[in-house]
């Protein structure tokens, strides 16, 4: 006996074991070799561990962030990021296990939700499943849910989302790619439609709808080429303005011995080496269990849609991407000025964000609205993506996330869910 | 919302109308090119190469040979990095070759067409960044 609570409250309660043993179950479903299934298991806990480190890193940088920037603004500035959500949530508040059970239980109800229903899709996008476990984790135990109907709960609406999001975004999919075989597996749909519904409504119309295709762009970006590169692009100058604004006096309290811009600037590069871990951390984590599970998945529902990832329209539409990108990015600046007006933090603009979910909703605009519907839609889109996690930021900070807020809007409606619904609801119970 | 779905079953599909049946003058016709453009390829190089690698892609996909069109394809992309209807078609065989291990429950075949598909996410997001 005392060897099964030894293991219950000693091995079972380590998240980085029961990512492992999910990874293992998944191996194991595939026939695979006692070798690779050890490997692969290893593997996955490796994974996580280099993530939580990631995580540490990333908090380091941003809680000095969050201090100058209350010192040089008055008012808290909070960077979109859902990997810091995410590392933060799996680390710092120990949900790691409960994530990582919600991650199974939305595949899980994803293969059923397709198989039973008439709609089949099959959300193939690894990381943003990760994602979305992460939300409907945390903000389900902010409502009040623990052990298995936490992860029970999660998994549903996870699951229900993993094949909503492509059913709302198919009618649209369709038109842009001339087929119906593939489907968007990118939570960022409900941006997409939105945007789709600005431009319909303010583009052009009918026979005057002129495509964003038509017109000559200057086609590339040399900062988005990389990752980490446009991030730095990002975090360096709002580092060392936000160093200079909080002023020498306080900011030097931080930094020590060092000059206190130079010390921005190094916290800044670290923020970014805190994403780059991470990322590594959650690719070794999701390289094992996502292939053996959504080869289960496709099996079990052979006749579903795959969903892939947002780059999968980009070569339909090009140009309605870099319009897309631009327009998006203005919105966001908008809201940025414009949410903390209305008591709201300020939401510093995120460019990965703005690239992907901007792009891929800059073809939903151009598609419903031509080049005007793109352009308008896009600016509107720019601020519903920034004014939707600002709506967190109270909850994130009452759990103790240090200055950070999700990005894809489709987690930040889930949580909204659990919000304001789900979470009311328990407490009326 | 889940409304979307239902009217549009009645569009008729795009795919259905592609394999039409070829005459046996359009067949010789095809095999043609692809032993011209072979031909060419070999005095070609990086843009050019992968336009060739094309035509004849889609002259195999014409053809209904499907193994070959893959083929073409992959070179033409491994040639040069482009989002056309090298692309596009190659995205499309994949998706088909992915259903039908899916179908036959061939796990080897399904993961290695998952993995193209992957992959070719990664071409999509390095050609709309500009890196090449």
């Amino acid at each position: 006996m005392s060897v099964v609570n030894f293991i219950i409250q000693n091995i079972l309660t380590q998240a980085s074991v029961t990512i492992a043993l999910i990874a293992m179950l998944g191996l194991i479903l595939q026939k695979k070799s006692a070798g690779q299934v050890i490997s692969g298991s290893l593997k996955t806990m490796l994974g996580f561990m280099v993530l939580s480190a990631g995580s540490t890193i990333i908090v380091g940088s941003l809680t000095y962030f969050g201090e100058i920037f209350t010192e040089g603004f008055n008012m808290q500035g909070i960077i979109p990021s859902i990997e810091a959500i995410n590392g933060q949530a799996m680390n710092e508040l120990g949900l790691g296990r409960d994530i990582a059970l919600t991650f199974l239980a939305i595949f899980v109800f994803n293969i059923i939700i397709a198989r039973f229903t008439r709609w089949k899709y099959i959300f193939l996008t690894g990381q943003a499943i990760l994602w979305m476990a992460t939300m409907t984790t945390v903000f389900g135990y902010f409502a009040g849910l623990r052990g298995l109907a936490l992860i029970l709960v999660g998994g549903f609406i996870g699951g229900v989302f993993a094949v909503a999001m492509p059913a709302i975004a198919q009618p649209f999919v369709r038109k842009i790619t001339g087929m119906d075989d593939i489907a968007l597996g990118h939570f960022c749909t409900v941006g997409y439609v939105f945007e789709a519904g600005v431009a319909k409504l303010f583009g052009e119309k009918g026979e005057k709808k002129k495509s964003v295709e038509d017109l000559k762009l200057p086609a590339q970006f040399e900062f988005l080429q990389d990752t980490y590169l446009s991030l730095m692009v990002v975090m360096i100058p709002l580092y060392i303005v936000t160093a200079a604004f909080a002023g020498e006096a306080f900011a030097s309290e931080l930094s020590g011995t060092t000059n206190y811009l130079m010390f921005a600037f190094i916290q800044s590069i670290q923020f970014v080496v805190g994403v780059y871990v991470l990322l590594s951390g959650v690719r070794l984590l999701l390289g094992e269990i996502v292939p053996a599970f959504r080869g289960i998945a496709m099996r079990l529902v052979p006749n579903a849609k795959p969903a892939l990832d947002c780059p999968v329209l980009f070569p339909y539409s090009p140009n309605a991407v870099i319009v897309g990108f631009i327009t998006t990015t203005i919105g966001s600046v908008v809201a940025m000025l414009v949410l903390p007006a209305f008591g709201l933090a300020m939401i510093l603009p995120g460019m990965l964000t703005a690239f992907f979910a901007g792009g891929t909703a800059g073809i939903f605009g151009n598609l419903t609205g031509g080049a005007r519907g793109a352009i308008i839609g896009g600016v509107v889109h720019g601020f519903f993506i920034t004014l939707l996690p600002a709506l967190l930021v109270t909850t994130f900070n009452s759990m103790g996330f240090v200055n950070a807020t999700a990005t894809d809007v489709d987690t930040v409606t889930s949580a909204l869910l659990y919000a304001w619904i789900i979470g009311p609801l328990l407490k009326a119970l | 919302m889940f409304g979307f779905g239902k009217k549009k079953a009645k569009e008729p599909k795009i795919e259905s109308t592609e394999f039409v049946l070829l005459t046996a003058e359009r067949k010789e016709e095809l095999q043609q090119t692809i032993s011209i453009k072979k031909e060419e390829i070999n005095h070609s190089t990086g843009e050019q190469q992968a336009k060739i690698y094309e035509e004849i892609g889609l002259a195999f996909y014409e053809l209904g040979e499907e193994d070959n069109a893959i083929d073409s394809f992959e070179k033409s992309i491994q040639a040069k990095k482009s989002l056309g209807t090298a692309y596009k078609t190659l995205l499309k065989l994949y998706n088909k070759k992915r259903a039908e291990a899916a179908q036959a429950n061939d796990e080897e075949s399904l993961q290695l067409y998952l993995k193209k598909m992957d992959q070719m996410m990664q071409v999509s997001k390095e050609v709309t960044r500009g890196v090449f």
